[in-house]
C-alpha cells in the first residue's frame, strides 16, 4: 500500500473536521477524495502531505510511518489550486526548487527540468517568469515542480479549479498522462464529480468529515449505500417505496429489488431512481417500463444531447417522492431523455404524461421517513417543527409525516390508523414516555425516536444492544444515523456486576467483536466503552456525564420495557433511537 | 495628444491641475526660497559654513545615526510586523495601536522620556551605568531616540507586504523539502524586499529630519553630539539666515541623493525580476 490512514481524526474548535478516516491507496493508485466543501477532503490532504497535523491516528507512506514527520521530509508532491508557484522565480528555478534544496548539481538539475518540461509539454519555457504564463501553463509548471524530486506521492488539491472548461479538461488528460506514465500514486482532492469520474480509479467521497464510500466510479454510481451519496454523484430521484417478498413495490409497478435484503419483513424502503431510467408516455398502456404514476410536465429544457423534464406527479399517486438533489423546491421528478426518446414522444410543459420506472436501486439505509405520533394533531405538529428532527429529515433529505393516536400509551387500547408503522416514528419525550414507548412497541412500531423538546444536535451518540437479535439492526441505525450527524460514536459495552471476578474477559471480546462488525458490516467507526452495572441506570449515568449526547438503543425482549428504561426516557434530556427486533 | 486614458473616475484634468498646484505651493516653493536664500551666500562664505569642522561633525552624527537607527529597524520592524501579521494572541490589538504612539507623541515628549529612564541615574541608565555604557548625552542616545521615532515607518510599511505573503507558498516550500531557514531566505524575503527598503526609507528619512526628541537626550556637545537640525537652529538664533539655509541645503542635497539611490536600487532590483512585466 502507498498510503495508508488508520483511524485519522482532526478537530477545530471542537469539531472534527476529519472523523475517523482509515483508508488504504494502492501502488499507482489515482484516488480521488470529492465531497461539497467543508467536508474535510482539503484538510484531510494537507495531513498526508504533513502541512496539518492530526489529532488521532496513524499515517503511513509505503508502510513507512509518518503521522509525526515534517512535510520537508515526507516525500510527497503538492499541487495547489492557486498554484503557489514562486512569482520572483522563472519557471526553470521553480522546478529546480526541490533539486537546488537538495544540493545537486547544475548539470542534473539541468536535465532534470528538460525531462519534466517535456512532461508537462512547457518546453522552451524556462525562462519565462509565471506571471508570464496563462492559468493552464502556471498550473503546469506546479505539477513540474510537484515532481520534480521524485515524490513516492503525487497530491493535487482542487488543482483545476481555477481554470476555465475547455483548458481545465486539457490539463485533466495531460495529469492522467504523467501520472500513467510515471506511475505514481496520486491523491486528487476535488468537488467537481465529473472530474472525480473523468480521472479517478477510484473515488473516495467525503461528507461533513466522515468518508462514507468508496469504490470505481461506476459501481458508485449505480450503487451508492446512502443518501449523500446516490444525490451527490449525478441527479438521483428519491422515493419512498415498500419491501415486499415479491419485489420493490413502488407506485403501480414492483420492479426486481437489485440486491437481496436479510430483512425478509415488509418494510418501507427508500429507492433511488437514475433520471435516465425514468420513461415517460403519453398513457399507463404506452409505457414499456413499469408505471410509477401519472403526472404532469412542469418544465422541459433542451440541453442539446439530452433534455431535462422535471415531472410534477399527480395528486393522489400512491409513489411518495422524496425532496429531489435541489432544496426547498417542491418534490418533482428529474427526467433526462436521449434525442432518440425525444423523437419518440415529444413532450412540452404543461402536459400530462405516464411515468415508468425502467430500474431502480434502494437504498441499505433503515431509515426511510419519520412519522410524528402525539395524540393530538396539534401536538404532532409542533413535534414535526422540533429543530433536531427538521434537521435530520433535511440532512436525510426525507419527509416527516404526521399520525395522530388519541388512545397512545392507554392499556389496551387500539391503533386509530388502519396502516402499519412504516419508517421512523416519532413521540414527544414527557412523562409516560417510556409507557408510549411500549404501547407503539408492541403494536408494530419498529425504529422509534423518543425526542426532547429543543435537543442539541448531538456530539456524540452511545450504542447499546439488549439482545444479539437486535445488533444488525442497531448497528446499521447507528451507521445510518452517524452518516447525518457529525458526532463521535461510542459503543457502550455494559456487564453485569462491578467489574471484579470473572466476567471480564468475555466482555472485552464482545467489545471488540462490536467494533470489527461495525467497521466491516456497516462502515461504520466507533470508540468502545466497557462499564459495569445495571444496563439503565449505567446509560442515564453515561448519558449525565457531558451534554449533546444521543443514545441508540436496539431491544427484543419488551417484558417489563416501560419499568426498565422509565428513568431513561421520562428523564426527557435525551434524543434516544430504540430499535427492536426479533421475537417480541 | 491626450494623456487620458478611460477610467472610472472621472475629472482627470482637474485633479492634475490640484497636484501640480499642491505640489508647488507647499514642496517646490519653499524649497526653492531655500536654495535662493542660500544661494545668495558668497561661494567662499558658503564653503566655510558648510565645511566647517562643527558642521562636518553633525553631519556625520546625522547622517550615521540615521543610516544606523533605520537599519536597526529594518531588522525589528520586520519582526515586529511578523509577529502582528503572523501571530493571533491577546493585546495583539494593543501592541498593534502602539506602534503608532510615536507618530501621534509630540517629538520632545519623546526625548525627555528616554532622558529620564537613560539619564545616569534613569530607571535603565544607573544599572548601564557600571558596565561603562553611557546611553545619554552620547551618539548611542542619538540613535536610540531616533530608532524610536521613526520605527511605525518601517513596520507599517512591512506588515501589508507581509500579509500578502501567501501561506501556500511557504508550504509549497516545505513539501519541497526546504527548512524554514531556507524558505524565508529563497520565498518570503524576496517577496517582501521593496517593502523592506520603502521602510528603510521612509525611516531613514524621518531620523534624518528629526530635532525634538534628539536635543534632550543628546547633551548637544559640538563636534560629538550635535545633530545637523540643531547646528540649524543655532544659527538661527544667531540670526544667521544665510548660514542656516546653507547648511539646509547640503541636508536637502544628501538626502536627495539617498532617497534617489534606494529608489534606483529597488527599481532596478524590480527589473531583475520582471524583465517583461505585465
Amino acid at each position: 500500500m502507498s498510503i495508508t490512514l488508520d483511524q485519522v481524526t482532526k478537530h477545530y474548535a471542537g469539531v472534527p473536521v476529519v472523523n475517523d478516516i482509515s483508508l488504504d491507496i494502492g501502488d499507482g493508485e489515482f484516488f480521488v477524495l470529492l465531497g461539497p466543501s467543508g467536508s474535510g477532503k482539503s484538510t484531510l490532504l494537507r495531513a498526508i502531505a504533513g502541512l496539518s497535523t492530526v489529532d488521532h491516528g496513524r499515517i503511513a507512506l509505503h508502510g513507512r510511518d509518518v503521522t509525526h514527520l515534517a512535510a520537508r521530509k515526507r516525500g510527497v508532491g503538492l499541487v495547489f489550486q492557486n498554484y503557489a508557484l514562486f512569482r520572483h522565480m522563472t519557471v526553470a528555478e521553480n522546478i529546480e526548487f526541490a533539486l537546488r534544496v537538495r544540493r545537486m548539481r547544475a548539470k542534473r538539475r539541468r536535465e532534470r527540468r528538460q525531462e519534466l518540461l517535456r512532461l508537462v509539454a512547457l518546453e522552451g519555457m524556462d525562462d519565462r517568469l509565471p506571471t508570464q504564463l496563462s492559468g493552464g501553463q502556471q498550473q503546469r509548471v506546479a505539477v513540474a515542480r510537484a515532481l520534480a524530486h521524485k515524490p513516492e506521492v503525487l497530491l493535487l488539491d482542487e488543482p483545476f479549479g481555477a481554470l476555465d472548461a475547455k483548458i481545465r479538461e486539457e490539463l485533466r488528460r495531460t495529469i492522467r498522462q504523467v501520472q500513467r506514465e510515471l506511475g505514481i500514486t496520486t491523491v486528487l482532492v476535488t468537488h467537481d464529480q465529473e472530474e472525480a469520474f473523468a480521472m479517478a480509479d477510484r473515488i473516495g467521497i467525503m461528507n461533513q468529515g466522515r468518508l462514507l464510500e468508496m469504490g470505481a466510479p461506476p459501481e458508485l454510481y449505480s450503487r451508492p449505500a446512502t443518501r449523500f451519496v446516490a444525490t451527490f454523484l449525478g441527479a438521483a430521484n428519491l422515493i419512498l417505496a415498500l419491501r415486499t417478498p415479491d419485489g420493490i413495490q413502488v407506485g403501480g409497478a414492483t420492479l426486481a429489488a437489485n440486491e437481496r435484503s436479510s430483512d425478509t419483513r415488509e418494510h418501507e424502503v427508500v429507492a433511488v431512481v437514475r433520471p435516465e431510467e425514468i420513461e415517460v408516455a403519453a398513457s399507463r398502456e404506452a409505457l414499456s417500463a413499469g408505471f410509477l404514476a401519472h403526472g404532469v410536465v412542469d418544465e422541459a429544457v433542451f440541453t442539446g444531447a439530452v433534455e431535462r423534464l422535471r415531472v410534477r406527479l399527480a395528486n393522489g399517486a400512491s409513489a411518495q417522492l422524496l425532496a429531489g438533489t435541489e432544496d426547498g423546491v417542491t418534490p418533482a421528478l428529474q427526467v433526462t431523455r436521449s434525442q432518440y426518446e425525444q423523437r419518440a414522444f415529444a413532450v412540452r410543459a404543461g402536459e400530462p404524461v405516464a411515468v415508468g420506472v425502467r430500474r431502480l436501486h434502494v437504498l441499505p439505509t433503515p431509515l426511510s421517513s419519520f412519522t410524528c405520533c402525539a395524540t393530538s394533531s396539534a401536538l404532532a405538529e409542533a413535534l414535526s417543527q422540533e429543530p433536531l428532527l427538521t434537521e435530520l429529515a433535511a440532512r436525510m433529505k426525507t419527509r416527516i409525516a404526521l399520525r395522530i393516536e388519541p388512545q397512545l400509551g392507554a392499556a389496551d387500547a387500539r391503533c386509530a390508523g388502519p396502516e402499519a408503522f412504516v419508517g421512523t416514528t416519532v413521540i414527544a419525550s414527557q412523562t409516560e414516555c417510556a409507557q408510549r414507548a411500549e404501547w407503539l412497541l408492541r403494536r408494530g412500531a419498529k425504529d422509534l425516536l423518543v425526542l426532547p423538546e429543543h435537543a442539541a444536535t448531538p456530539q456524540r451518540v452511545l450504542i447499546h444492544w439488549l439482545g444479539e437479535a437486535a445488533r444488525g439492526a442497531t448497528l446499521g441505525m447507528s451507521a445510518s444515523v452517524l452518516r447525518h450527524v457529525p458526532a463521535e460514536a461510542v459503543y457502550v459495552g455494559i456487564l453485569p456486576g462491578d467489574g471484579e471476578g470473572k466476567s471480564r474477559p468475555p466482555g472485552m471480546r464482545e467489545l471488540l467483536d462490536a467494533r470489527s462488525e461495525a467497521q466491516a458490516a456497516h462502515g461504520l467507526e466507533m470508540r468502545t466503552e466497557l462499564r459495569f452495572g445495571d444496563v439503565a441506570q449505567e446509560l442515564v449515568r453515561r448519558l449525565g456525564e457531558s451534554p449533546a449526547q444521543m443514545l441508540i438503543i436496539g431491544v427484543t425482549d419488551l417484558t417489563r420495557f416501560a419499568e426498565r428504561f422509565r428513568a431513561l426516557l421520562d428523564a426527557g434530556q435525551w434524543p434516544v433511537f430504540i430499535v427492536q427486533r426479533g421475537a417480541p | 495628444m491626450s494623456f487620458r486614458k478611460p477610467s472610472v473616475l472621472p475629472g482627470f484634468g482637474l485633479t492634475l491641475g490640484f497636484t501640480t498646484f499642491f505640489l508647488s505651493a507647499i514642496v517646490l516653493l519653499p524649497l526653492a526660497a531655500l536654495v535662493l536664500e542660500a544661494a545668495s551666500m558668497h561661494w567662499s562664505d558658503f564653503l566655510h559654513v558648510v565645511l566647517s569642522p562643527r558642521a562636518l561633525g553633525s553631519y556625520r552624527l546625522s547622517f550615521g545615526a540615521s543610516f544606523l537607527a533605520a537599519s536597526i529597524n529594518l531588522v525589528f520592524g520586520f519582526i515586529i510586523a511578523w509577529t502582528l501579521v503572523r501571530y493571533e494572541f491577546p493585546g495583539r490589538k494593543v501592541i498593534d495601536a502602539l506602534i503608532d504612539m510615536p507618530f501621534a507623541l509630540p517629538t520632545a515628549v519623546s526625548g525627555i522620556a528616554l532622558t529620564t529612564v537613560f539619564a545616569q541615574n534613569g530607571w535603565i541608565g544607573r544599572y548601564l551605568e557600571p558596565l561603562g555604557i553611557k546611553v545619554a548625552y552620547t551618539w548611542i542616545g542619538v540613535t536610540l531616540a531616533l530608532t524610536l521615532i521613526s520605527m511605525p515607518f518601517a513596520v507599517r510599511s512591512v506588515q501589508p507586504a507581509l500579509l500578502e505573503v501567501q501561506r501556500d507558498l511557504e508550504e509549497a516550500a516545505e513539501t519541497l523539502g526546504a527548512g524554514r531557514l531556507y524558505a524565508f531566505r529563497r520565498i518570503i524575503l524576496p517577496t517582501v524586499l521593496p517593502a523592506l527598503l520603502t521602510g528603510f526609507t521612509l525611516a531613514f528619512a524621518r531620523a534624518v529630519g528629526e530635532y525634538g526628541s534628539v536635543i534632550f537626550i543628546a547633551g548637544n556637545l559640538p563636534m560629538k553630539t550635535e545633530i545637523t537640525p540643531l547646528l540649524i537652529v543655532i544659527h538661527l538664533e544667531e540670526f544667521d539666515y544665510k548660514g542656516a539655509a546653507a547648511l539646509g541645503v547640503v541636508m536637502l542635497v544628501i538626502s536627495f541623493v539617498v532617497l534617489l539611490t534606494i529608489n534606483l536600487l529597488q527599481a532596478w532590483g524590480r527589473r531583475q525580476h520582471v524583465p517583461e512585466a505585465r
